[in-house]
């Protein structure tokens, strides 16, 4: 079987030969092509020489389209940093205050160099894959994307006191992800994933969240050509997941690694997919040896779910990570 | 008379109770107006520095255990932060402050205190507002005079900036790891200017409560998990910069 007819298996009912596993492996790409990540987040050829290496190294069952959100906001006039050893990380927001709206830019893949690269390098890693290797590619939470423009105090502050405003922007951010969501598919990719902050309790209480931040999911994630996978956004999000479930296009959620897997799964009931959850981050502080059991341990507990997907959760895998540590899942998979 | 005295107290007390439940429910219903409608009233009926010590800092007391306790949550304490700054613009107005900086020095176990006077700041190349912001709201109505740098921040700044103002305390934030790692330019600023026993640095930030390890590995002198427990730390820095 290949990644393809493995991961289809999965979705279809059917039997894998194994367990499929994938690890956000998005930056590593560069490490392990010895390019400098300032200019393999800028160019379609090197990130999908990136991604070729990342097969060649694990041969994982999804590979990633760029994990460079910043270069959404920096579409709207965010100033942005590049890092030789790290993704792109939004150093000035793009608006001092909400108000600045008026006049907005309306960036799109042709009009824009960085959401051009974004979906090009899309392209490029599924040309190479030939059909055989399903393609995701992270995309900012339309919930979100104003904390990348105007910083979370602004927005919390207009969700919170100026709702008309607030309405405003969150129009513009549905039509955003519309536009590259719709990109990304005819680019090629297989789902999207968009990790999302601002529906956790911990950041935005259930009360408030269920009158601002799901209408505006509901209507992004509704106009959306193929499906998405929801992802915890770097809080834990078992406890708010029967919320958000009835989400349009939702094909599974890839929860935070201190989620207890049976816990999320009991509350999503037996269909969704579930991903995670091994830490991205955690993977530069962990042995081969740790990663290799932990691997173990979470495919034991899942061991009777058919809808599981092994996944690293949370953000990118770190540049400096011991590529011993990413061939331990590999190995671990494939032995147990 | 005595028996009057002790109902007038009681009924205050009980008044003062109610307020602080009410509040705390607008506080949690994100709902603005009223908390400052309500905060106003009782400044109005019993005094700006009564209302502030007998119903705003209970309830912010109240809010912050909760928050320590995940639960409430971010966008919740944001609004309490705003609460306490929409109170303290009207104390401005009013001119009733009841704190100031000079008025904090008092003898502390034979020790004399340092003013209650902190700089915060953004480290280099960070530039989330949110948690400064916060702690800043909350440090002052504790009775802090806050210098704000504002975002990205140099390392010489915060330590220029907080001898001239005569601080105890910088509180340094940063949001990402990337960022976080800056802050040991601060601290090897205090080491080599010898100010680290007399100015402590507190750091704060998202990646702090994800990894509190690296309060240490930046040279921190301490953390804070919510925004709303940053004057304790403050408080505890101030006592140790005392003794130093």
């Amino acid at each position: 079987m290949n990644s393809m007819e493995r991961i289809g298996a999965v979705l279809s009912g059917g039997t894998p030969d194994r367990r499929p596993f994938t690890l956000t492996l998005s930056l590593y790409g560069a490490r392990l092509t010895g390019t400098s990540a300032v200019d393999y987040f800028a160019d379609p050829a090197l990130y999908a020489a990136g991604q070729r290496a990342v097969v060649d190294l694990c041969e994982p069952d999804i590979l990633f389209g760029p994990f460079a959100l910043a270069l959404e906001a920096e579409a709207y006039g965010a100033t942005v940093e590049r890092f030789p050893d790290a993704p792109p990380l939004v150093k000035k927001h793009a608006f001092k205050t909400p108000e600045d709206i008026a006049g907005l830019p309306r960036p799109t893949p042709a009009s824009d160099p960085g959401l051009g690269f974004l979906v090009e390098s899309v392209r490029a890693v599924v040309q190479d894959q030939h059909g055989t290797r399903p393609v995701a590619v992270p995309i900012t939470a339309p919930c979100d994307l104003p904390v990348l423009l105007l910083g979370m105090d602004q927005w919390l502050n207009t969700l919170l006191f100026k709702p008309e405003l607030a309405a405003i922007w969150s129009l513009l951010a549905i039509e955003h992800f519309e536009s590259l969501a719709a990109a990304y598919f005819k680019a090629g990719v297989n789902f999207l994933v968009s990790p999302v902050m601002l529906a956790n309790p911990s950041i935005i209480h259930p009360e408030l969240a269920d009158r601002t931040i799901l209408p505006i999911l509901r209507d992004a994630f509704g106009r959306s050509p193929g499906p998405i996978v929801f992802h915890h956004g770097g809080n834990r999000l078992s406890r708010s997941l029967d919320r958000l479930m009835g989400l349009p296009n939702i094909a599974g959620y890839v929860v935070d690694e201190r989620d207890a897997l049976t816990v999320s799964r009991r509350t999503l009931g037996a269909a969704p997919l579930l991903l995670g959850n091994l830490s991205g981050p955690h993977f530069s502080r962990r042995s081969p040896a740790e990663i290799s059991e932990r691997t173990t341990r979470v495919l034991r507990d899942r061991e009777q779910d058919p809808n599981f997907i092994l996944a690293s959760s949370n953000a990118d895998i770190p540049y400096d990570t011991d590529p011993d540590c990413i061939v331990a899942v590999r190995k671990a998979v494939e032995v147990f | 008379m005595v028996n009057e005295r002790k109902s007038i107290i009681v009924e205050k007390h009980l008044a003062a109770t109610e307020s602080v439940t009410l509040l705390y429910r607008h506080i949690i219903e994100a709902d603005r107006a009223e908390a400052r409608r309500l905060l106003s009233a009782a400044a109005e009926g019993m005094g700006y520095n009564d209302a502030l010590r007998n119903i705003l800092e209970p309830t912010l007391r109240m809010v912050g255990e909760r928050w320590a306790s995940d639960g409430i949550s971010l966008a919740q304490g944001f609004v309490a932060g705003k609460v306490a700054e929409d109170f303290l613009i009207l104390g401005t107005v009013q001119n009733v402050l009841r704190h100031s900086a000079e008025a904090e020095t008092a003898e502390d176990d034979g020790s004399r205190l340092p003013p209650k006077i902190a700089v915060l700041g953004n480290v280099e190349d960070d530039y989330h507002v949110l948690g400064r912001s916060m702690v800043a709201s909350f440090l002052a109505i504790e009775g802090w005079n806050i210098v704000d740098l504002g975002c990205d921040v140099l390392a010489e700044e915060f330590v220029d900036r907080a001898s001239e103002a005569g601080a105890c305390v910088i509180g340094a934030s940063a949001m990402m790891l990337t960022t976080a790692r800056n802050i040991v330019k601060i601290r090897q600023v205090l080491e080599d200017r010898g100010l680290a026993g007399h100015l402590k640095l507190a750091v704060g930030g998202a990646v702090f409560a994800m990894r509190p390890d690296l309060v240490g590995e930046v040279g921190g002198d301490g953390t804070a998990r919510t925004a709303l427990e940053a004057p304790a730390l403050f408080e505890l820095l101030r006592k140790k910069a005392g003794r130093a």
